[in-house]
């Protein structure tokens, strides 16, 4: 369970970091799988892994599973739509920064598991 | 915790995840002394679903469009595409009967149901569905492009967090066109619902069998057709998450429940009608993370704020119909709720506040013009066109008789129904303020939906925890087919108008590169597969809307000159504007097909583009010499 934890980890972390690059440049096709992924769950999976709706097998009994995809993705969506529509009224309008921004809070919510007591865990009635 | 699946070995429940350590003595475990479903059977089912899934997609790609006529895609579908839908449905009753749940394989034919269901516009089609796909298109791509608003537009640009979103997937990726995820939307979009549906649906049941089921329901009863490449589909994902977050984490009273006579009278009232399980399966998260969900919360309800003018005023009634039954403890976030709507139209869109004070509050406290009014016109058209508003009337209203037993059900069974009946209920004090252009009773039945499939689940189900009968199984797969039968009329009723052909496409790509930036265009029939690109680089126009009109009087050749009367127009007249105006009945029969005869030969129309899909005519102006 902790391995596949790290391995959900790594691989967020690696997608943030990839974005920040391709979203100035890259292959298409790349950009639109790193970026849509980053877009689509980056912030919400790192703060799901923050959150702990844990361990797996309760949680198809309490719902915490789907429940961790729908807010994975969710406040991922909410957050590409904040901070771009942010841009559009500040006029600072520039979607690689965007991006950049959204792998940074990505990241960053990442740094908050790694220092986070391992053992916090959240009951389930 | 409560329990793992709906029929768990009976194993000692502080060790019931470590089943392993538990039998890792002498006898190890079988299917026989589990009481597990042998191996072949889940599998069997799964190679079903992938069975039904190769041969609904092969049945849709066998579908003619020249076929599909006033009743819609039913008249083209062969009868592989039945057989194959027929299939998944039986598999997922099938899985559903099992002794134990396998949220895997149920996954599995869930997703093997919704592209059966929805994904007859990629398939069959292969552009995106409704006209609406393609100015949303269009206004992302404005915003790409320029990096600014302009809220003057239209009423999109005064909600446009969706749009940005868009804009910056598309400025970001470097994807320009995004007509392929357009396309796809309604499979994904479906998908992407999956997680926050399951996860609403288990805080609403006391019974996992009964979340599977509620969430099947809901996909096969979802014909309104609103999750296309739009806000609402966009903000409705937000929604439900933010509703299935707040059940999961948040539940209970916002009050001391002894603290004043009303609260006093207020729990009891709960506790007498649905006293079941208010906080079953309610996680109790670290005060840290519970606050850092409140965050969440209160983002998503910014992002949809942001982003679709109805849904966050959907979300007000929903959230205090939650509270007032116990089942919502932050007593502000209905609050920040009004606030948040509020505050965007005082400030954010101001500029379309003004221009449309009138259109806005005009209607408000008509609740018969808003409701049965708004109703009353969509009832016309063609007989085969009438025969799917009867269809799509008919699936709402049984739905909601089945809600409205299924609350009884669970009142007498002593099984949760009370929230869900508020969520489903909650929405309708909303046909008060406006019909939301006619669309107000469409939208509101999608709001309800996700609670009241939690509720038409429980007179089908029986309350026990291992597999279904074999007589309700067969009642539930018999409301399941009627259901998905009727989707797919309901649903696909109106693709004749709602679908595009790549003819109609190559129509409109000419009009863009024949006509010069600022230039009015007009179409004929408000209903043009246009503006996903150059969406505020030309003055359009349209002579009639795709609406039933009651004695349609015929077009007239003068109301497109009138408009051209000054600088020239450009007029455009498709294969999809001819549908829809037969469909809504927007002209008189066959009144197009006249009027291109008749104006084609009028003094300074020149036709200057034509193929199979539409006509595009140059008429000149009085500045060009007409």
């Amino acid at each position: 369970m902790a391995t596949e934890r790290s391995y959900v980890s790594y691989a967020t972390a690696a997608v943030a970091i990839a974005a920040i690059p391709l979203s100035f440049v890259g292959p298409e096709g790349l950009r639109l799988a790193v970026i849509g992924l980053l877009m689509l769950a980056g912030p919400g999976t790192a703060l799901v892994l923050v959150l702990r709706f844990d361990p797996p097998r309760s949680a198809h009994a309490t719902g915490a599973l789907p429940l961790s995809i729908a807010i994975a993705i969710a406040f991922s969506l909410a957050m590409s739509t904040l901070v771009a529509t942010a841009m559009i009224y500040a006029r600072l309008w520039s979607p690689p920064v965007g991006v950049c921004v959204l792998s940074i809070v990505t990241l960053a919510i990442l740094g908050l598991e790694l220092r986070r007591p391992k053992h916090v865990l959240v009951r389930a009635k | 915790m409560t329990r793992e699946t709906a029929a768990s070995p009976p194993v000692p429940t502080a060790h019931r995840h470590d089943a392993r350590v538990q039998y890792g003595g002498a006898k190890p475990p079988t299917h026989r002394n589990l009481g597990l479903t042998p191996t072949w059977h889940v599998g069997a089912l799964a190679a079903a679903a992938g069975a039904a899934l190769v041969l609904g997609v092969w049945g849709m790609t066998q579908v003619d469009p020249l076929r599909i006529g006033g009743a819609g895609l039913i008249e083209a579908l062969p009868p592989a595409y039945f057989v194959a839908l027929a299939l998944s449905l039986a598999g997922f009753v099938a899985s559903l009967s099992l002794r134990r749940l396998v949220p895997a394989l149920l996954t599995w034919q869930l997703l093997v149901t919704v592209v059966i269901l929805a994904g007859a516009d990629p398939i069959i089609h292969g552009l995106p569905r409704l006209e609406a796909s393609f100015r949303h298109m269009g206004i992302a791509d404005n915003i790409a492009q320029s990096g600014q608003l302009d809220p003057t537009l239209d009423a999109y640009f005064n909600w446009p967090g969706f749009f940005t979103l868009l804009g910056m997937f598309s400025g970001a990726t470097g994807v320009k066109d995004i007509m392929g995820i357009a396309t796809w939307a309604p499979v994904g979009i479906n998908i992407l619902m999956l997680a926050p549906l399951l996860a609403l649906a288990r805080r609403l049941t006391a019974n996992p069998r009964h979340a599977w089921a509620a969430v099947w329901i809901f996909y096969l009863s979802s014909w309104i057709g609103q999750d296309y490449l739009s806000p609402q589909a966009y903000s409705f994902l937000l929604l439900l998450t933010l509703v299935a977050c707040l059940l999961s984490v948040f539940g209970g009273w916002a009050w001391p429940t002894e603290r004043t006579r009303f609260s006093r009278w207020l729990a009891r009232s709960v506790s007498k009608l649905d006293g079941a399980v208010p906080r079953q399966g309610v996680m109790e998260p670290p005060r840290a993370d519970a606050a850092a969900l409140v965050v969440v919360c209160a983002l998503i309800l910014l992002a949809m704020t942001a982003s679709h003018q109805l849904s966050p005023f959907a979300v007000i009634p929903i959230l205090a119909a939650l509270l007032l039954t116990g089942r919502l403890r932050l007593r502000f976030l209905p609050v920040v709720a009004v606030l948040l709507p509020v505050g965007w139209l005082l400030f954010a869109a101001s500029t379309f506040l003004q221009g449309h004070f009138g259109q806005l509050f005009g209607s408000l406290g008509d609740i018969g013009a808003n409701s049965l009014g708004a109703l009353s016109t969509r009832v016309s058209g063609s007989d085969a066109h009438m025969f799917v508003v009867y269809t799509r009337m008919a699936e709402v209203a049984l739905v909601w008789v089945l809600a409205a037993v299924g609350a009884f059900v669970g009142y007498r069974r002593k099984a949760p129904w009370l929230a869900a009946a508020a969520g489903a209920v909650a929405p309708l004090v909303l046909i008060p303020l406006q019909p939301y252009g006619g669309e107000l009773l469409l939208r509101l039945y999608l709001f309800s939906l996700p609670f009241a499939v939690c509720l038409a689940v429980l007179p089908l189900m029986s309350d026990k925890t291992a597999g279904l009968g074999l007589r309700r199984a067969l009642g539930l797969l018999l409301m399941g087919a009627v259901l998905a039968t009727a989707t797919v009329v309901s649903r696909y009723g109106n693709d004749g108008m709602e679908s595009f052909n790549d003819d109609e496409i190559a129509v409109v790509n000419r009009l863009y590169s024949t006509a010069p930036t600022g230039a009015v265009l007009i179409e004929a029939v408000r209903n043009t597969p246009w503006r996903f690109q150059h969406y505020a680089d030309y003055d359009y126009r349209a002579l009639v809307a795709a609406e039933p009109i009651p004695n349609a009087p015929p077009l007239s050749c003068d109301a497109a000159n009138q408009i051209a009367h000054k600088a020239g127009a450009y007029l455009i007249i498709t294969e999809s504007q001819q549908e829809a105006a037969e469909l809504r009945g927007s002209t008189p029969a066959g009144d197009l097909q006249r009027f291109i005869a008749t104006c084609a030969t009028s003094p300074g129309w020149t036709k200057v583009y034509e193929n199979a899909g539409g006509v595009i005519f140059h008429i000149e102006g009085v500045s060009n010499g007409n």
